[in-house]
C-alpha cells in the first residue's frame, strides 16, 4: 500500500528557536499526482519543501519516497529535485552542462547523458541553446533550463518552490501552462509551494491550504474552493465580501447598533457574525432573491472586465462586481441580492 | 548643480556671491592639478629613476646618464650569485603561493560554511600574524627552528621554512580575500547542486570553486608578490645558498650600489607584472565565455 | 516497514558535520600555530634567558632584558624615533592617501583605472626596490640634486641623502597604497548627490568638506592611520637606509641585537614588546572605530 505513494509526510514537525515552521504536517502525494502547497508567507509551506528536499532536518516525524524512510538523509542522497524561485542554474556551466549536472552525479556514462540532455531541451523547447550561459537567457527560459535539469534526472518527486513568482504576469501564465502540459504527458509527481491561488486552481490535483505550519484544508481545487473547511481557508481562496452583523430578535444591525435591512432565507442565531459573500455572486436590482441587503451606492471602480460598486449600509462596507455599467448613481439606494449557496457565515 | 537649483524658485541668490564662488572654483581646480601632478611625480620618481639607471653604461650611480647600453643586464644575467638568488625567489614565491592559496581557501571556505567553537579566536590567530612586523616574524621563526633537523635535513636556511614563513603574511591575505568572495557566493547554487545529488567535495570543486575562480587567481597572486618581494623574514632565514633577490640586493646595497641593483629592481618588478599581465588576459578571456 | 535510521547513523553523521571544518582549518591552523604561535611562545620564552660574553644566549630565568629597556638610553631613544617617525609618516600618509582617494572619487571614471595602476605600484613594487630608487634620487650625484642645478634653480650640488626628510619619503611611499585603498573604498560608499546637496544648500567647498566629508569618512581615517601605524612601527629597512645614522627604530635594534651583537634574548624581548604595542595600537583603533561605525566589520 505504502508503495502507491511517491511521497509521504507523517507528522512532520520543525520548529526554528521557539517559532514552530511545520506543524505536524501530513501530506501523502501519489505516484503522478501534483500536489500544491498554497499559503501565506510564514504558512510553512517553503518550510515543508525544504524538509522533503533535504535542506533542512525535521524535528520529529518521518518522510517516506516510494515507502522508504528520508528524512535521516542528506539532500544529496535523496530521489528529490527541486526547481528553486531563482533558478539558481550555475552560472559557470553551459545549459547542456547544466542539464547534464545531475545526471553525471549519478554516475550515468556519457554516451547515455548526452541523449537525454537533448531530450530534455526538447521538452522544454529549447533546443538549440545548449551551448548558451545562463547570464544569455531571459528569465522564463532560465525557469525552462532549471526544469529541465530537474526533470532529466526522473526524481521520485519533483519540488517546485514558487518557480514563476520571480517572472511578469505574461511570461508566468505561459509557463504555468506548460508545466501543467508537461504533467499531463510526463506524469511526474510533484510537490508546488506557491502563494498564488490561481497557479494552484489551473494545476493541482489537490492543494493544501497552509496556515502557521499547519495544513487547514488538503483537497481537489474546486472542492477547497467550494466548500472551504473554515473560514481561513474561504477567505484565503478568492475575493470575498465580509459583512460584520450583529443579529438580535431577527433584526441585523452595524457594530454600533445601527440596524442593517438584511434579508436571509436561513436565519441565524443572536449574536456576532460574520458574513461572506463573493462579489462576483451578488446581483445588483434584485430584491426578489433569497437573500438581500439594501445598501447605499458610494463609489464605482473600473476594473476592466467588470466594474466594482462599492456600497456602505450604515458601519458596513462591501463591494459588487457586476459586468457593464448599471444605471444607479452614488448616494442610490440598491437592492443587493444573492443565493444561499453563495454565502457563509461564521460566528 | 545649476539645473536643480534653477528649478527651485526661492533660492536665494545671496547665499554665495557669484564673485567668491568663481574664485572658489578656479583655487579648487588649480589645487587639483597641482595635486594630481605631485602624486603622479612622487610615485613615479623612483620608478623612472631605476628603470633609467638599469641602462646606465657606467659603473657609478651618478646623473646625468652618458652612455645608455645593456651592458648591466648582461652583467646580471652573467652572475651565477645574482641568477641563482632570482631562481631561488622564483621557486619560494611559487612554493608560498601554493601553500597560503590551498590553506587560505580552505579555511575561508570554513568559515563561511560551518559555525563551530571559538570561531572569533581562531579568526584572530589566524589574521593576527599578517599584522605583525615582519623582523618578529623572522627572528622567532630563526630562533625557534634556528637547529632543527628533520631527518637529516636542515630545517634552518631551507627553502621551505622560508615559504612557510612567508605563508604567515600570504596566507591570511589570501584567507581575507576568499572569505568576502565567498560571501559572494550564491548559497542557492551551492543547495542545487545537493539537490542534484552533488556531494559536498564534489560540489566545492564544481560548483563552489569556479564561481570564485577570480577571487583565487586574485589571492593566489597577492600571495606570490608578498613573497617575491619580501626581505626581512628572508634576511633572517636564508644562507647563502638559499639567498633570495631582495635579500641579495639589501646586502649589496648596504656595501655599495651599482646599476647592477638598479636591473635586480626591474626584473623584480618585470616577474610580478608579467605574472599580473598573464592574469588579466586570463580574466578578459574569462569575462567573454559569460 | 521502512527502517528507522539508526541512531548510530545519525551520530556519525553529526561528528562528521562537526569534524569537517576543522579538517579544512587544519592547514591554515597548523601554519598559524607552528610558524606563528611557536616562534611567539619561544621567544617569550628566549627573553627571561641570561647573555653572558659572546653566547647567544644562557638558558636561565632573568627579567634582565626587559629591565635594560628602562635603563638602556639607546633602546629608549630607538622607542622615541620609532614613535615618532611611525606617528609623522602615518599622518603624511594619511593626508597624501586621502587627498588621493578623494581626487579618484571626484574625477571622472575613465581616469579610475589609470589612478588606480599608479596607485598599485607602490604595493607591488619590492620595498628594496623603493628605497634603492629613492637612494639614487636624493644624493648629491642623485637625480633631484642635478635636475635642480641644471634647471638653474641652486648652483652646488645638493645631498638630502640620509636625511629624516628622506625616510619620511620612503617611509609613505611604502604605507600609502595601503591608505590609498582603504580610503577609496570608504569615498566608494558616499553618494557623490551629497556634495550637490551640501551646495545647492550654498556651503562652500571647505564647508561642504568639513560638515559633510570628514564626519562620513571617519572610520576609513582611523583604519588608515592604524594601517599605516603598524606597518611603520615595525619596517626598520627604509628609515635605516635613507635615514640619518642616528635614526635608530626598535626594528633595527632588534636586526643589531640578533645578527650584530649576538644577543638573542635582548632582541627577544624587543620583538615582544614590540608585538604587544602592535596588538595594543590595533585593539585601541578597534574599539574606537566600532564604537562609532561598522566599518571595520
Amino acid at each position: 500500500m505504502a508503495d502507491m505513494n511517491a511521497l509521504e509526510l507523517d507528522s512532520v514537525r520543525r520548529a526554528y528557536g521557539g517559532v514552530v515552521a511545520v506543524d505536524n504536517v501530513s501530506i501523502d502525494v501519489k505516484r503522478g499526482e501534483f500536489v500544491t502547497l498554497l499559503g501565506p508567507s510564514g504558512s510553512g509551506k517553503t518550510s515543508t519543501l525544504r524538509l522533503i528536499g533535504g535542506f533542512e532536518r525535521p524535528d520529529a516525524g518521518a518522510i517516506r519516497i516510494n515507502g522508504v524512510r528520508i528524512d535521516h538523509l542528506p539532500a544529496y542522497q535523496r530521489d528529490t529535485t527541486t526547481i528553486f524561485q531563482s533558478g539558481a542554474l550555475f552560472p559557470h556551466k553551459t545549459v547542456a552542462e547544466n542539464v547534464a549536472y545531475g545526471l553525471r552525479m549519478r554516475g550515468i556514462t556519457k554516451a547515455d547523458i548526452t541523449p537525454r540532455v537533448k531530450q530534455a531541451l526538447e521538452i522544454v523547447r529549447l533546443s538549440g541553446y545548449d551551448e548558451r550561459y545562463p547570464a544569455q537567457l531571459s528569465g522564463g527560459q532560465k525557469q525552462r533550463v532549471a526544469l529541465a535539469r530537474s526533470m532529466v534526472v526522473r526524481p521520485a518527486i519533483l519540488l517546485f518552490d514558487e518557480p514563476l513568482s520571480a517572472l511578469d504576469l505574461s511570461l508566468r501564465l505561459q509557463l504555468r501552462a506548460e508545466i501543467k502540459r508537461l504533467h499531463e504527458e510526463i506524469g511526474f509527481s510533484a510537490i508546488y509551494v506557491t502563494h498564488d491561488q490561481g497557479e494552484a486552481m489551473a494545476m493541482s490535483s489537490r492543494v493544501a491550504v497552509m496556515r502557521g505550519g499547519r495544513i487547514e484544508q488538503i483537497d481537489r481545487p474546486e472542492k477547497v474552493f467550494g466548500e472551504p473547511a473554515n473560514e481561513f481557508v474561504y477567505t484565503f481562496i478568492g475575493e470575498s465580501c465580509c459583512l460584520k452583523a450583529w443579529i438580535a430578535a431577527g433584526a441585523a444591525a452595524d457594530s454600533d447598533g445601527d440596524p442593517i435591512d438584511l434579508r436571509l432565507s436561513n436565519p441565524l442565531g443572536e449574536g456576532a457574525w460574520r458574513i461572506y459573500i463573493r462579489p462576483s455572486r451578488m446581483h445588483l436590482g434584485r430584491a426578489d432573491m433569497p437573500n438581500g441587503l439594501k445598501a447605499r451606492l458610494d463609489f464605482t471602480e473600473f476594473l476592466g472586465d467588470v466594474h466594482r460598486y462599492h456600497f456602505k449600509a450604515a458601519k458596513l462596507e462591501l463591494f459588487v462586481d457586476h459586468p457593464g455599467a448599471v444605471a444607479h448613481k452614488p448616494g442610490d439606494l440598491v437592492d443587493i441580492g444573492w443565493q444561499t449557496a453563495d454565502m457563509i457565515a461564521y460566528q | 548643480m545649476a539645473d536643480t537649483s534653477s528649478i527651485l524658485p526661492a533660492r536665494r541668490a545671496s547665499a554665495i556671491p557669484v564673485p567668491r564662488a568663481r574664485k572658489d572654483a578656479i583655487v579648487l581646480r588649480v589645487l587639483t592639478l597641482a595635486f594630481t601632478v605631485f602624486i603622479i611625480a612622487y610615485i613615479a620618481i623612483p620608478v623612472l629613476v631605476t628603470l633609467a639607471m638599469s641602462f646606465n653604461d657606467a659603473s657609478a650611480i651618478r646623473f646625468p646618464i652618458k652612455v645608455w647600453s645593456l651592458k648591466w643586464y648582461g652583467d646580471f644575467f652573467g652572475s651565477p650569485q645574482w641568477v641563482d638568488a632570482l631562481e631561488s625567489s622564483i621557486i619560494i614565491a611559487l612554493g608560498t603561493t601554493a601553500i597560503s592559496t590551498i590553506s587560505g581557501v580552505l579555511a575561508a571556505w570554513a568559515f563561511e560554511r560551518f559555525t563551530f567553537a571559538f570561531k572569533p579566536l581562531v579568526y584572530l590567530l589566524i589574521m593576527l600574524p599578517l599584522f605583525i612586523p615582519g623582523v618578529v616574524l623572522g627572528l622567532g621563526v630563526a630562533m625557534a627552528f634556528g637547529n632543527v633537523s628533520l631527518l637529516g635535513f636542515n630545517v634552518y636556511g631551507s627553502r621551505a621554512l622560508v615559504m612557510l614563513a612567508h605563508s604567515l603574511w600570504a596566507m591570511p591575505l589570501v584567507f581575507m580575500l576568499m572569505e568576502a568572495t565567498f560571501r559572494t557566493v550564491d548559497h542557492r547554487i551551492v543547495e542545487a547542486s545537493y539537490d542534484l545529488g552533488g556531494k559536498p567535495l564534489r560540489t566545492f570543486f564544481e560548483i563552489v570553486l569556479p564561481s570564485v575562480s577570480t577571487g583565487i587567481i586574485s589571492s593566489a597572486l597577492f600571495a606570490f608578490v608578498v613573497s617575491l618581494n619580501e626581505f626581512v623574514m628572508a634576511l633572517f632565514l636564508t644562507t647563502r645558498d638559499t639567498q633570495t633577490l631582495p635579500v641579495l640586493m639589501w646586502l649589496s646595497l648596504r656595501s655599495a650600489g651599482t646599476p647592477r641593483l638598479a636591473v635586480a629592481s626591474v626584473i623584480l618588478a618585470a616577474a610580478v607584472f608579467v605574472s599580473l599581465s598573464l592574469i588579466m588576459v586570463w580574466y578578459i578571456r574569462q569575462l567573454r565565455k559569460t | 516497514m521502512s527502517a528507522v535510521p539508526s541512531e548510530m547513523a545519525r551520530r556519525r553523521a553529526g561528528l562528521r558535520a562537526r569534524l569537517t571544518p576543522w579538517l579544512l582549518m587544519a592547514p591554515a591552523l597548523l601554519i598559524a600555530v607552528a610558524f606563528f604561535g611557536l616562534p611567539i611562545a619561544f621567544m617569550a620564552r628566549m627573553s627571561f634567558n641570561e647573555h653572558i660574553d659572546q653566547r647567544f644566549y644562557v638558558p636561565g630565568f632573568t627579567f634582565e632584558s626587559y629591565a635594560a629597556m628602562l635603563t638602556d638610553q639607546t633602546f629608549r631613544g630607538a622607542l622615541l624615533t620609532t614613535m615618532r617617525l611611525a606617528f609623522v609618516s602615518s599622518i603624511v600618509t594619511v593626508v597624501v592617501g586621502y587627498a588621493f582617494a578623494m581626487l579618484v572619487w571626484l574625477k571622472p571614471k575613465r581616469w579610475r583605472l589609470a589612478f588606480i595602476a599608479l596607485a598599485l605600484c607602490p604595493l607591488l613594487i619590492s620595498e628594496i626596490s623603493i628605497i634603492f630608487g629613492w637612494w639614487m634620487f636624493f644624493p648629491k650625484n642623485g637625480l633631484l640634486s642635478y635636475a635642480l642645478v641644471s634647471s638653474g634653480l641652486i648652483t652646488d650640488k645638493v645631498s638630502l641623502m640620509y636625511t629624516e626628510f628622506a625616510a619620511f619619503v620612503g617611509l609613505t611611499y611604502v604605507t600609502l597604497p595601503f591608505c590609498f585603498f582603504i580610503l577609496l573604498s570608504i569615498f566608494d560608499g558616499i553618494d557623490k548627490k551629497v556634495l550637490e546637496a551640501s551646495a545647492d544648500l550654498g556651503a562652500g567647498p571647505l564647508r561642504t568638506f568639513r560638515e559633510v566629508l570628514l564626519p562620513l569618512t571617519k572610520g576609513g581615517i582611523a583604519a588608515a592611520f592604524a594601517q599605516s601605524f603598524i606597518w611603520a612601527v615595525g619596517t626598520y629597512a627604509t628609515p635605516s637606509a635613507l635615514g640619518p645614522d642616528t635614526l635608530w627604530t626598535i626594528g633595527y635594534l632588534i636586526q643589531e641585537q640578533m645578527l650584530g651583537k649576538h644577543n638573542w634574548p635582548r632582541a627577544a624581548a624587543f620583538s615582544i614588546v614590540l608585538t604587544i604595542g602592535v596588538a595594543l595600537v590595533m585593539v585601541i583603533v578597534r574599539t574606537l572605530t566600532s564604537k562609532r561605525t561598522a566599518l571595520n566589520g
